[in-house]
């Protein structure tokens, strides 16, 4: 149906699914619009927003894939999405995707939408699954004991899908009838959600769904102290009148508890009457192989092979495409260079433009094959078992199961690893893995550490660049910790992993995924690489004519007409090499250097490793090879340049360290930025790196030099000791608490924690 | 009839309670009951995750796994005659 043309003046209908994660809701979504969808954001939240459109014999349906949610009370960002669209919805059409296999808890949403008096389109879906198991469904008297049409569907084959498309297009479909069914509120609870509305001269019959919605959470908020004394009132005699013929009467707090249950027992009747389900619908073979892949002792090496195998694939094998577009990169310049007249536009094409293009595709081999295995083991149901045996190491810094992956892709490069992160589906936690992603030492990172440490630790080089990953990790941790202190609260994290059955991942569902992050990176991410590598390249071009402090040319031309001695050659190459300096000192780069030097002065840096810092902002490795250029005036070598312009171990030392901490590289802030749909968090995050950077170099200075000087009174010597142990102690119990503690210290409700006191410090 | 009510996070592997109460004041006790942890739902911890935390439950016919920080919300009660 998806090739028709569209009809002229044929209707236009807007329709959203809405329904639980991992029901198929988005397997729908793509089997219902085929390939036709754009992605954008939810107006005033930074939530994905997907639309896509089929066209249809009666016309166009415009379908929008809400976010997938277990309640219409918002627990994230995300799932308020559902909530906002909920009356626009109720105006246009709601699919509410149903995963059969799993009735009961699928239905809780069903019940909710039914009743605010929306009439939703049910999708019956993992229909094959359910009858396979034995199952058993009347869709006529599921459809009239609901005033829903019921239309069993697999969403991962597309079957039933016609059917359930057809209907939609059908102009009747959209006429919503008044039911009285057993999903429907029971009478008590809607006269006191009527009194509630009536404060605001609103009647049930002719609120709109979200008021409707409103009203009835104004009976069940779980904050009785701040409800006015009228609502309160409300509540109260709701309690007595469900209090009557119980046991144990119902106090004002437990409403909204029985309002669940009610919801419950109304589904559970519902289910009774029209369908039969399969008593076990996990076959044995899933439990196997589920009690082997979580296995105390078997889980985690088994997890561990299958990430450095991931790692493997997408950092080594990466890298062989990654030559191709190089050298393919290198063949554009070259036919650039042999083809444009020298000149201006000649540069801007084959330095500029087409190095900042390639440096936005050397990405995407990378992105492909860890989001191909991503997309497996999200949809084989892996990705939640991972999640669940590295929960506890990954909560010790306050963040989720699901972060691990990113994380340790963030060794290899901070690109795929921060596009990664949507796996995470809660924002807060999302953010905070961006966050501390760009703390994980990338590959990029190596060539200055390596170089450094073997020019001025020749001895233990090896030692110190521990060192340096230590300091570095301490940091990572500090981080995640404080973030996770300041920040996290039992609203914005939630951690309710839910275990999908193990399924059999689709071609089409993967090939999706992964056109989709190659689209949405070139699109989005790619842009900001682009601009930000040619903002970099002018910075280091331009001015072009630098005023030289001598004639360079005039000097040429003299050693020329002298006769050729054994000296002639050198006196060439020294005055070359005089002149690349003064050149380089007068572009724009170096004066921004040189301007930020009093800054950087502090932590013993020359003005020469400043400047090396700003385009390390483009790609970490260029540090080096910047450092090389603006050192050769003093030697060829590197290293000794180094040491003959009176820079020490420890300045070295403190320089790897800011090199490490400082900032991303532009394409991963590119990414941060994009991935966050965040301006402020991107902005704040800058800074914060910077400053650590800044205090942990100059406290790492000040250490060592405390350290060297003979002269160090007992009293700092003592400091230094004191902080050596308090960082070895931290970085300790957090390790512990990581593998063999079990405090609740990252409980996020501790205030109601009935465990408070036996074994919880307050965390 | 002997009945013992406990934390859900302290019910052992392989156990299957009664969930009897739910802290209603805990931002995410509304979730867990429209997730199903009504009281009167049977539930069986099913497994802990190689580092003591989180836990698998299976609750309604699915299986959700719930740090210690969501199980000691849950109160349940395990009665001597179910497994």
């Amino acid at each position: 149906m998806s090739n028709k043309q569209p009809h002229e003046g044929g209707h236009c209908r807007k329709v959203f699914l809405v329904g639980n994660p991992n029901s198929g809701k988005t397997s729908l979504f793509n089997a219902i619009t085929g390939e036709r969808h754009r992605v954008g954001n939810w107006p005033g939240v930074t939530v994905q927003k997907i639309e896509g459109i089929t066209i249809t014999d009666s016309g166009r349906l415009i379908i929008n894939d809400l976010p997938g949610t277990y309640s219409l009370t918002p627990a994230t960002p995300e799932e308020e999405v559902v909530l906002k669209s909920l009356d626009e919805a109720a105006n246009g059409l709601i699919i509410n995707v149903v995963d059969i296999a799993n009735f009961e808890r699928n239905l809780f949403l069903t019940t909710q939408l039914v009743e605010l008096g929306v009439k939703p389109v049910v999708s019956l879906n993992c229909y094959d699954s359910f009858t396979r198991a034995g199952g058993t469904i009347d869709l006529q008297k599921f459809s009239s004991l609901t005033g829903t049409s019921a239309f069993p569907t697999v969403a991962r084959t597309a079957e039933g899908v016609t059917s359930l498309v057809e209907h939609l297009a059908r102009p009747e479909s959209l006429k919503v009838e008044c039911y009285s069914n057993l999903l429907a509120l029971p009478e008590i609870w809607q006269k006191s959600a009527e009194e509630v509305l009536a404060f605001q001269q609103l009647k049930w019959s002719t609120a709109t769904p979200l008021q409707k919605y409103n009203g009835l959470r104004e009976l069940i908020s779980l904050k009785p102290l701040e409800a006015d004394p009228q609502i309160l009132e409300i509540r109260r005699r709701l309690a007595a009148q469900l209090s009557i013929g119980r046991e144990k009467p119902l106090k004002v707090i437990d409403l909204a508890c029985e309002l669940a249950s009610d919801r419950y027992r109304r589904i559970e009747k519902l289910i009774s009457l029209c369908a039969v389900i399969p008593g076990k619908n996990i076959p044995p073979w899933q439990e196997k192989l589920d009690a082997l892949l979580t296995h105390r002792f078997l889980g985690l090496p088994f997890f561990a092979l299958m990430m450095a195998w991931i790692f493997w694939t997408t950092f080594s094998i990466g890298e062989i495409p990654m030559g191709w577009m190089e050298s393919l990169v290198e063949l554009a310049g070259n036919f650039i260079r042999d083809n444009l007249q020298a000149g201006m536009l000649r540069e801007l094409l084959a330095d500029g433009i087409i190095s900042g293009v390639g440096g936005v595709l050397v990405f995407i081999p990378n992105i492909l094959i860890l989001f191909f295995w991503i997309a497996i083991l999200e949809d084989s149901g892996y990705m939640s078992r991972a999640a669940f045996i590295m929960d506890r190491m990954m909560n010790s810094i306050g963040l989720h199961g699901r972060a691990f992956i990113p994380m340790i892709m963030g060794l290899g490069c901070n690109v795929p690893a921060v596009l990664a992160t949507r796996i995470i589906d809660n924002r807060f936690q999302r953010l905070l893995t961006m966050l501390l992603i760009p703390l994980v030492t990338c590959a990029a990172r190596l060539p200055v550490l390596v170089l450094l440490c073997g020019t001025f630790f020749p001895e233990n080089p090896s030692t110190w660049m521990f060192s340096l990953f230590f300091v570095n990790l301490l940091v990572l941790i500090f981080l995640g910790h404080t973030t996770s202190i300041l920040f996290k609260t039992a609203d914005n994290s939630p951690f309710l992993l839910e275990m999908p059955p193990y399924r059999l991942p689709t071609p089409t569902s993967v090939l999706h995924m992964l056109q989709e992050k190659a689209m949405h990176f070139i699109e989005k991410a790619g842009t900001v690489i682009l601009a930000g590598a040619i903002v970099i390249w002018v910075l280091s071009v331009f001015p072009r004519e630098v005023p030289l402090s001598f004639d360079f040319a005039a000097e040429l031309a003299a050693i020329k007409s002298r006769p050729v001695t054994s000296q002639t050659g050198e006196e060439i190459a020294s005055l070359t090499r005089k002149r690349d300096i003064e050149q380089m000192e007068g572009r724009y780069m170096a004066r921004i250097g040189k301007l930020m030097h009093p800054v950087m002065a502090p932590l013993g840096f020359s003005w020469r490793e400043t400047v090396s810092l700003i385009p390390g902002f483009l790609a970490k490795e260029s540090v080096v090879s910047t450092l090389t250029v603006l050192y050769i005036p003093y030697d060829e070598d590197l290293g000794k340049a180094m040491h003959k312009t009176g820079m020490t171990p420890l300045t070295a030392f403190v320089f790897m360290l800011f090199t490490l901490l400082y900032i991303p590289c532009i394409a991963t802030l590119g990414v941060v930025w994009r991935e966050s749909g965040s301006t402020k968090f991107t902005a704040l995050s800058l800074l914060v790196y910077f400053s650590i950077a800044y205090i942990v170099s100059f406290a790492a200075l000040k250490i060592g030099e405390l350290l060297q000087s003979s002269t160090g009174t007992a009293a700092e010597a003592v400091t230094i000791i004191l902080a050596a142990i308090f960082a070895g102690w931290y970085l300790l119990r957090t390790l512990l608490n990581t593998f063999i503690g079990r405090q609740c210290k990252s409980c996020a409700s501790c205030s109601s924690c009935p465990a408070k006191g036996n074994d919880c410090p307050g965390g | 009839m002997v009945r013992t009510t406990q934390s859900l996070a302290d019910l052992p592997e392989g156990s299957t309670g009664t969930i009897r109460d739910i802290d209603a004041l805990s931002p995410t006790a509304q979730r867990l009951l429209d997730m199903g942890f009504v009281p009167g739902t049977p539930i069986k911890a099913i497994k802990r995750a190689p580092m003591g935390d989180p836990t698998t439950y299976e609750i309604r016919g699915y299986k959700v796994g719930l740090r210690r920080s969501e199980s000691s919300l849950i109160d349940v009660e395990i009665k001597p005659d179910v497994k």
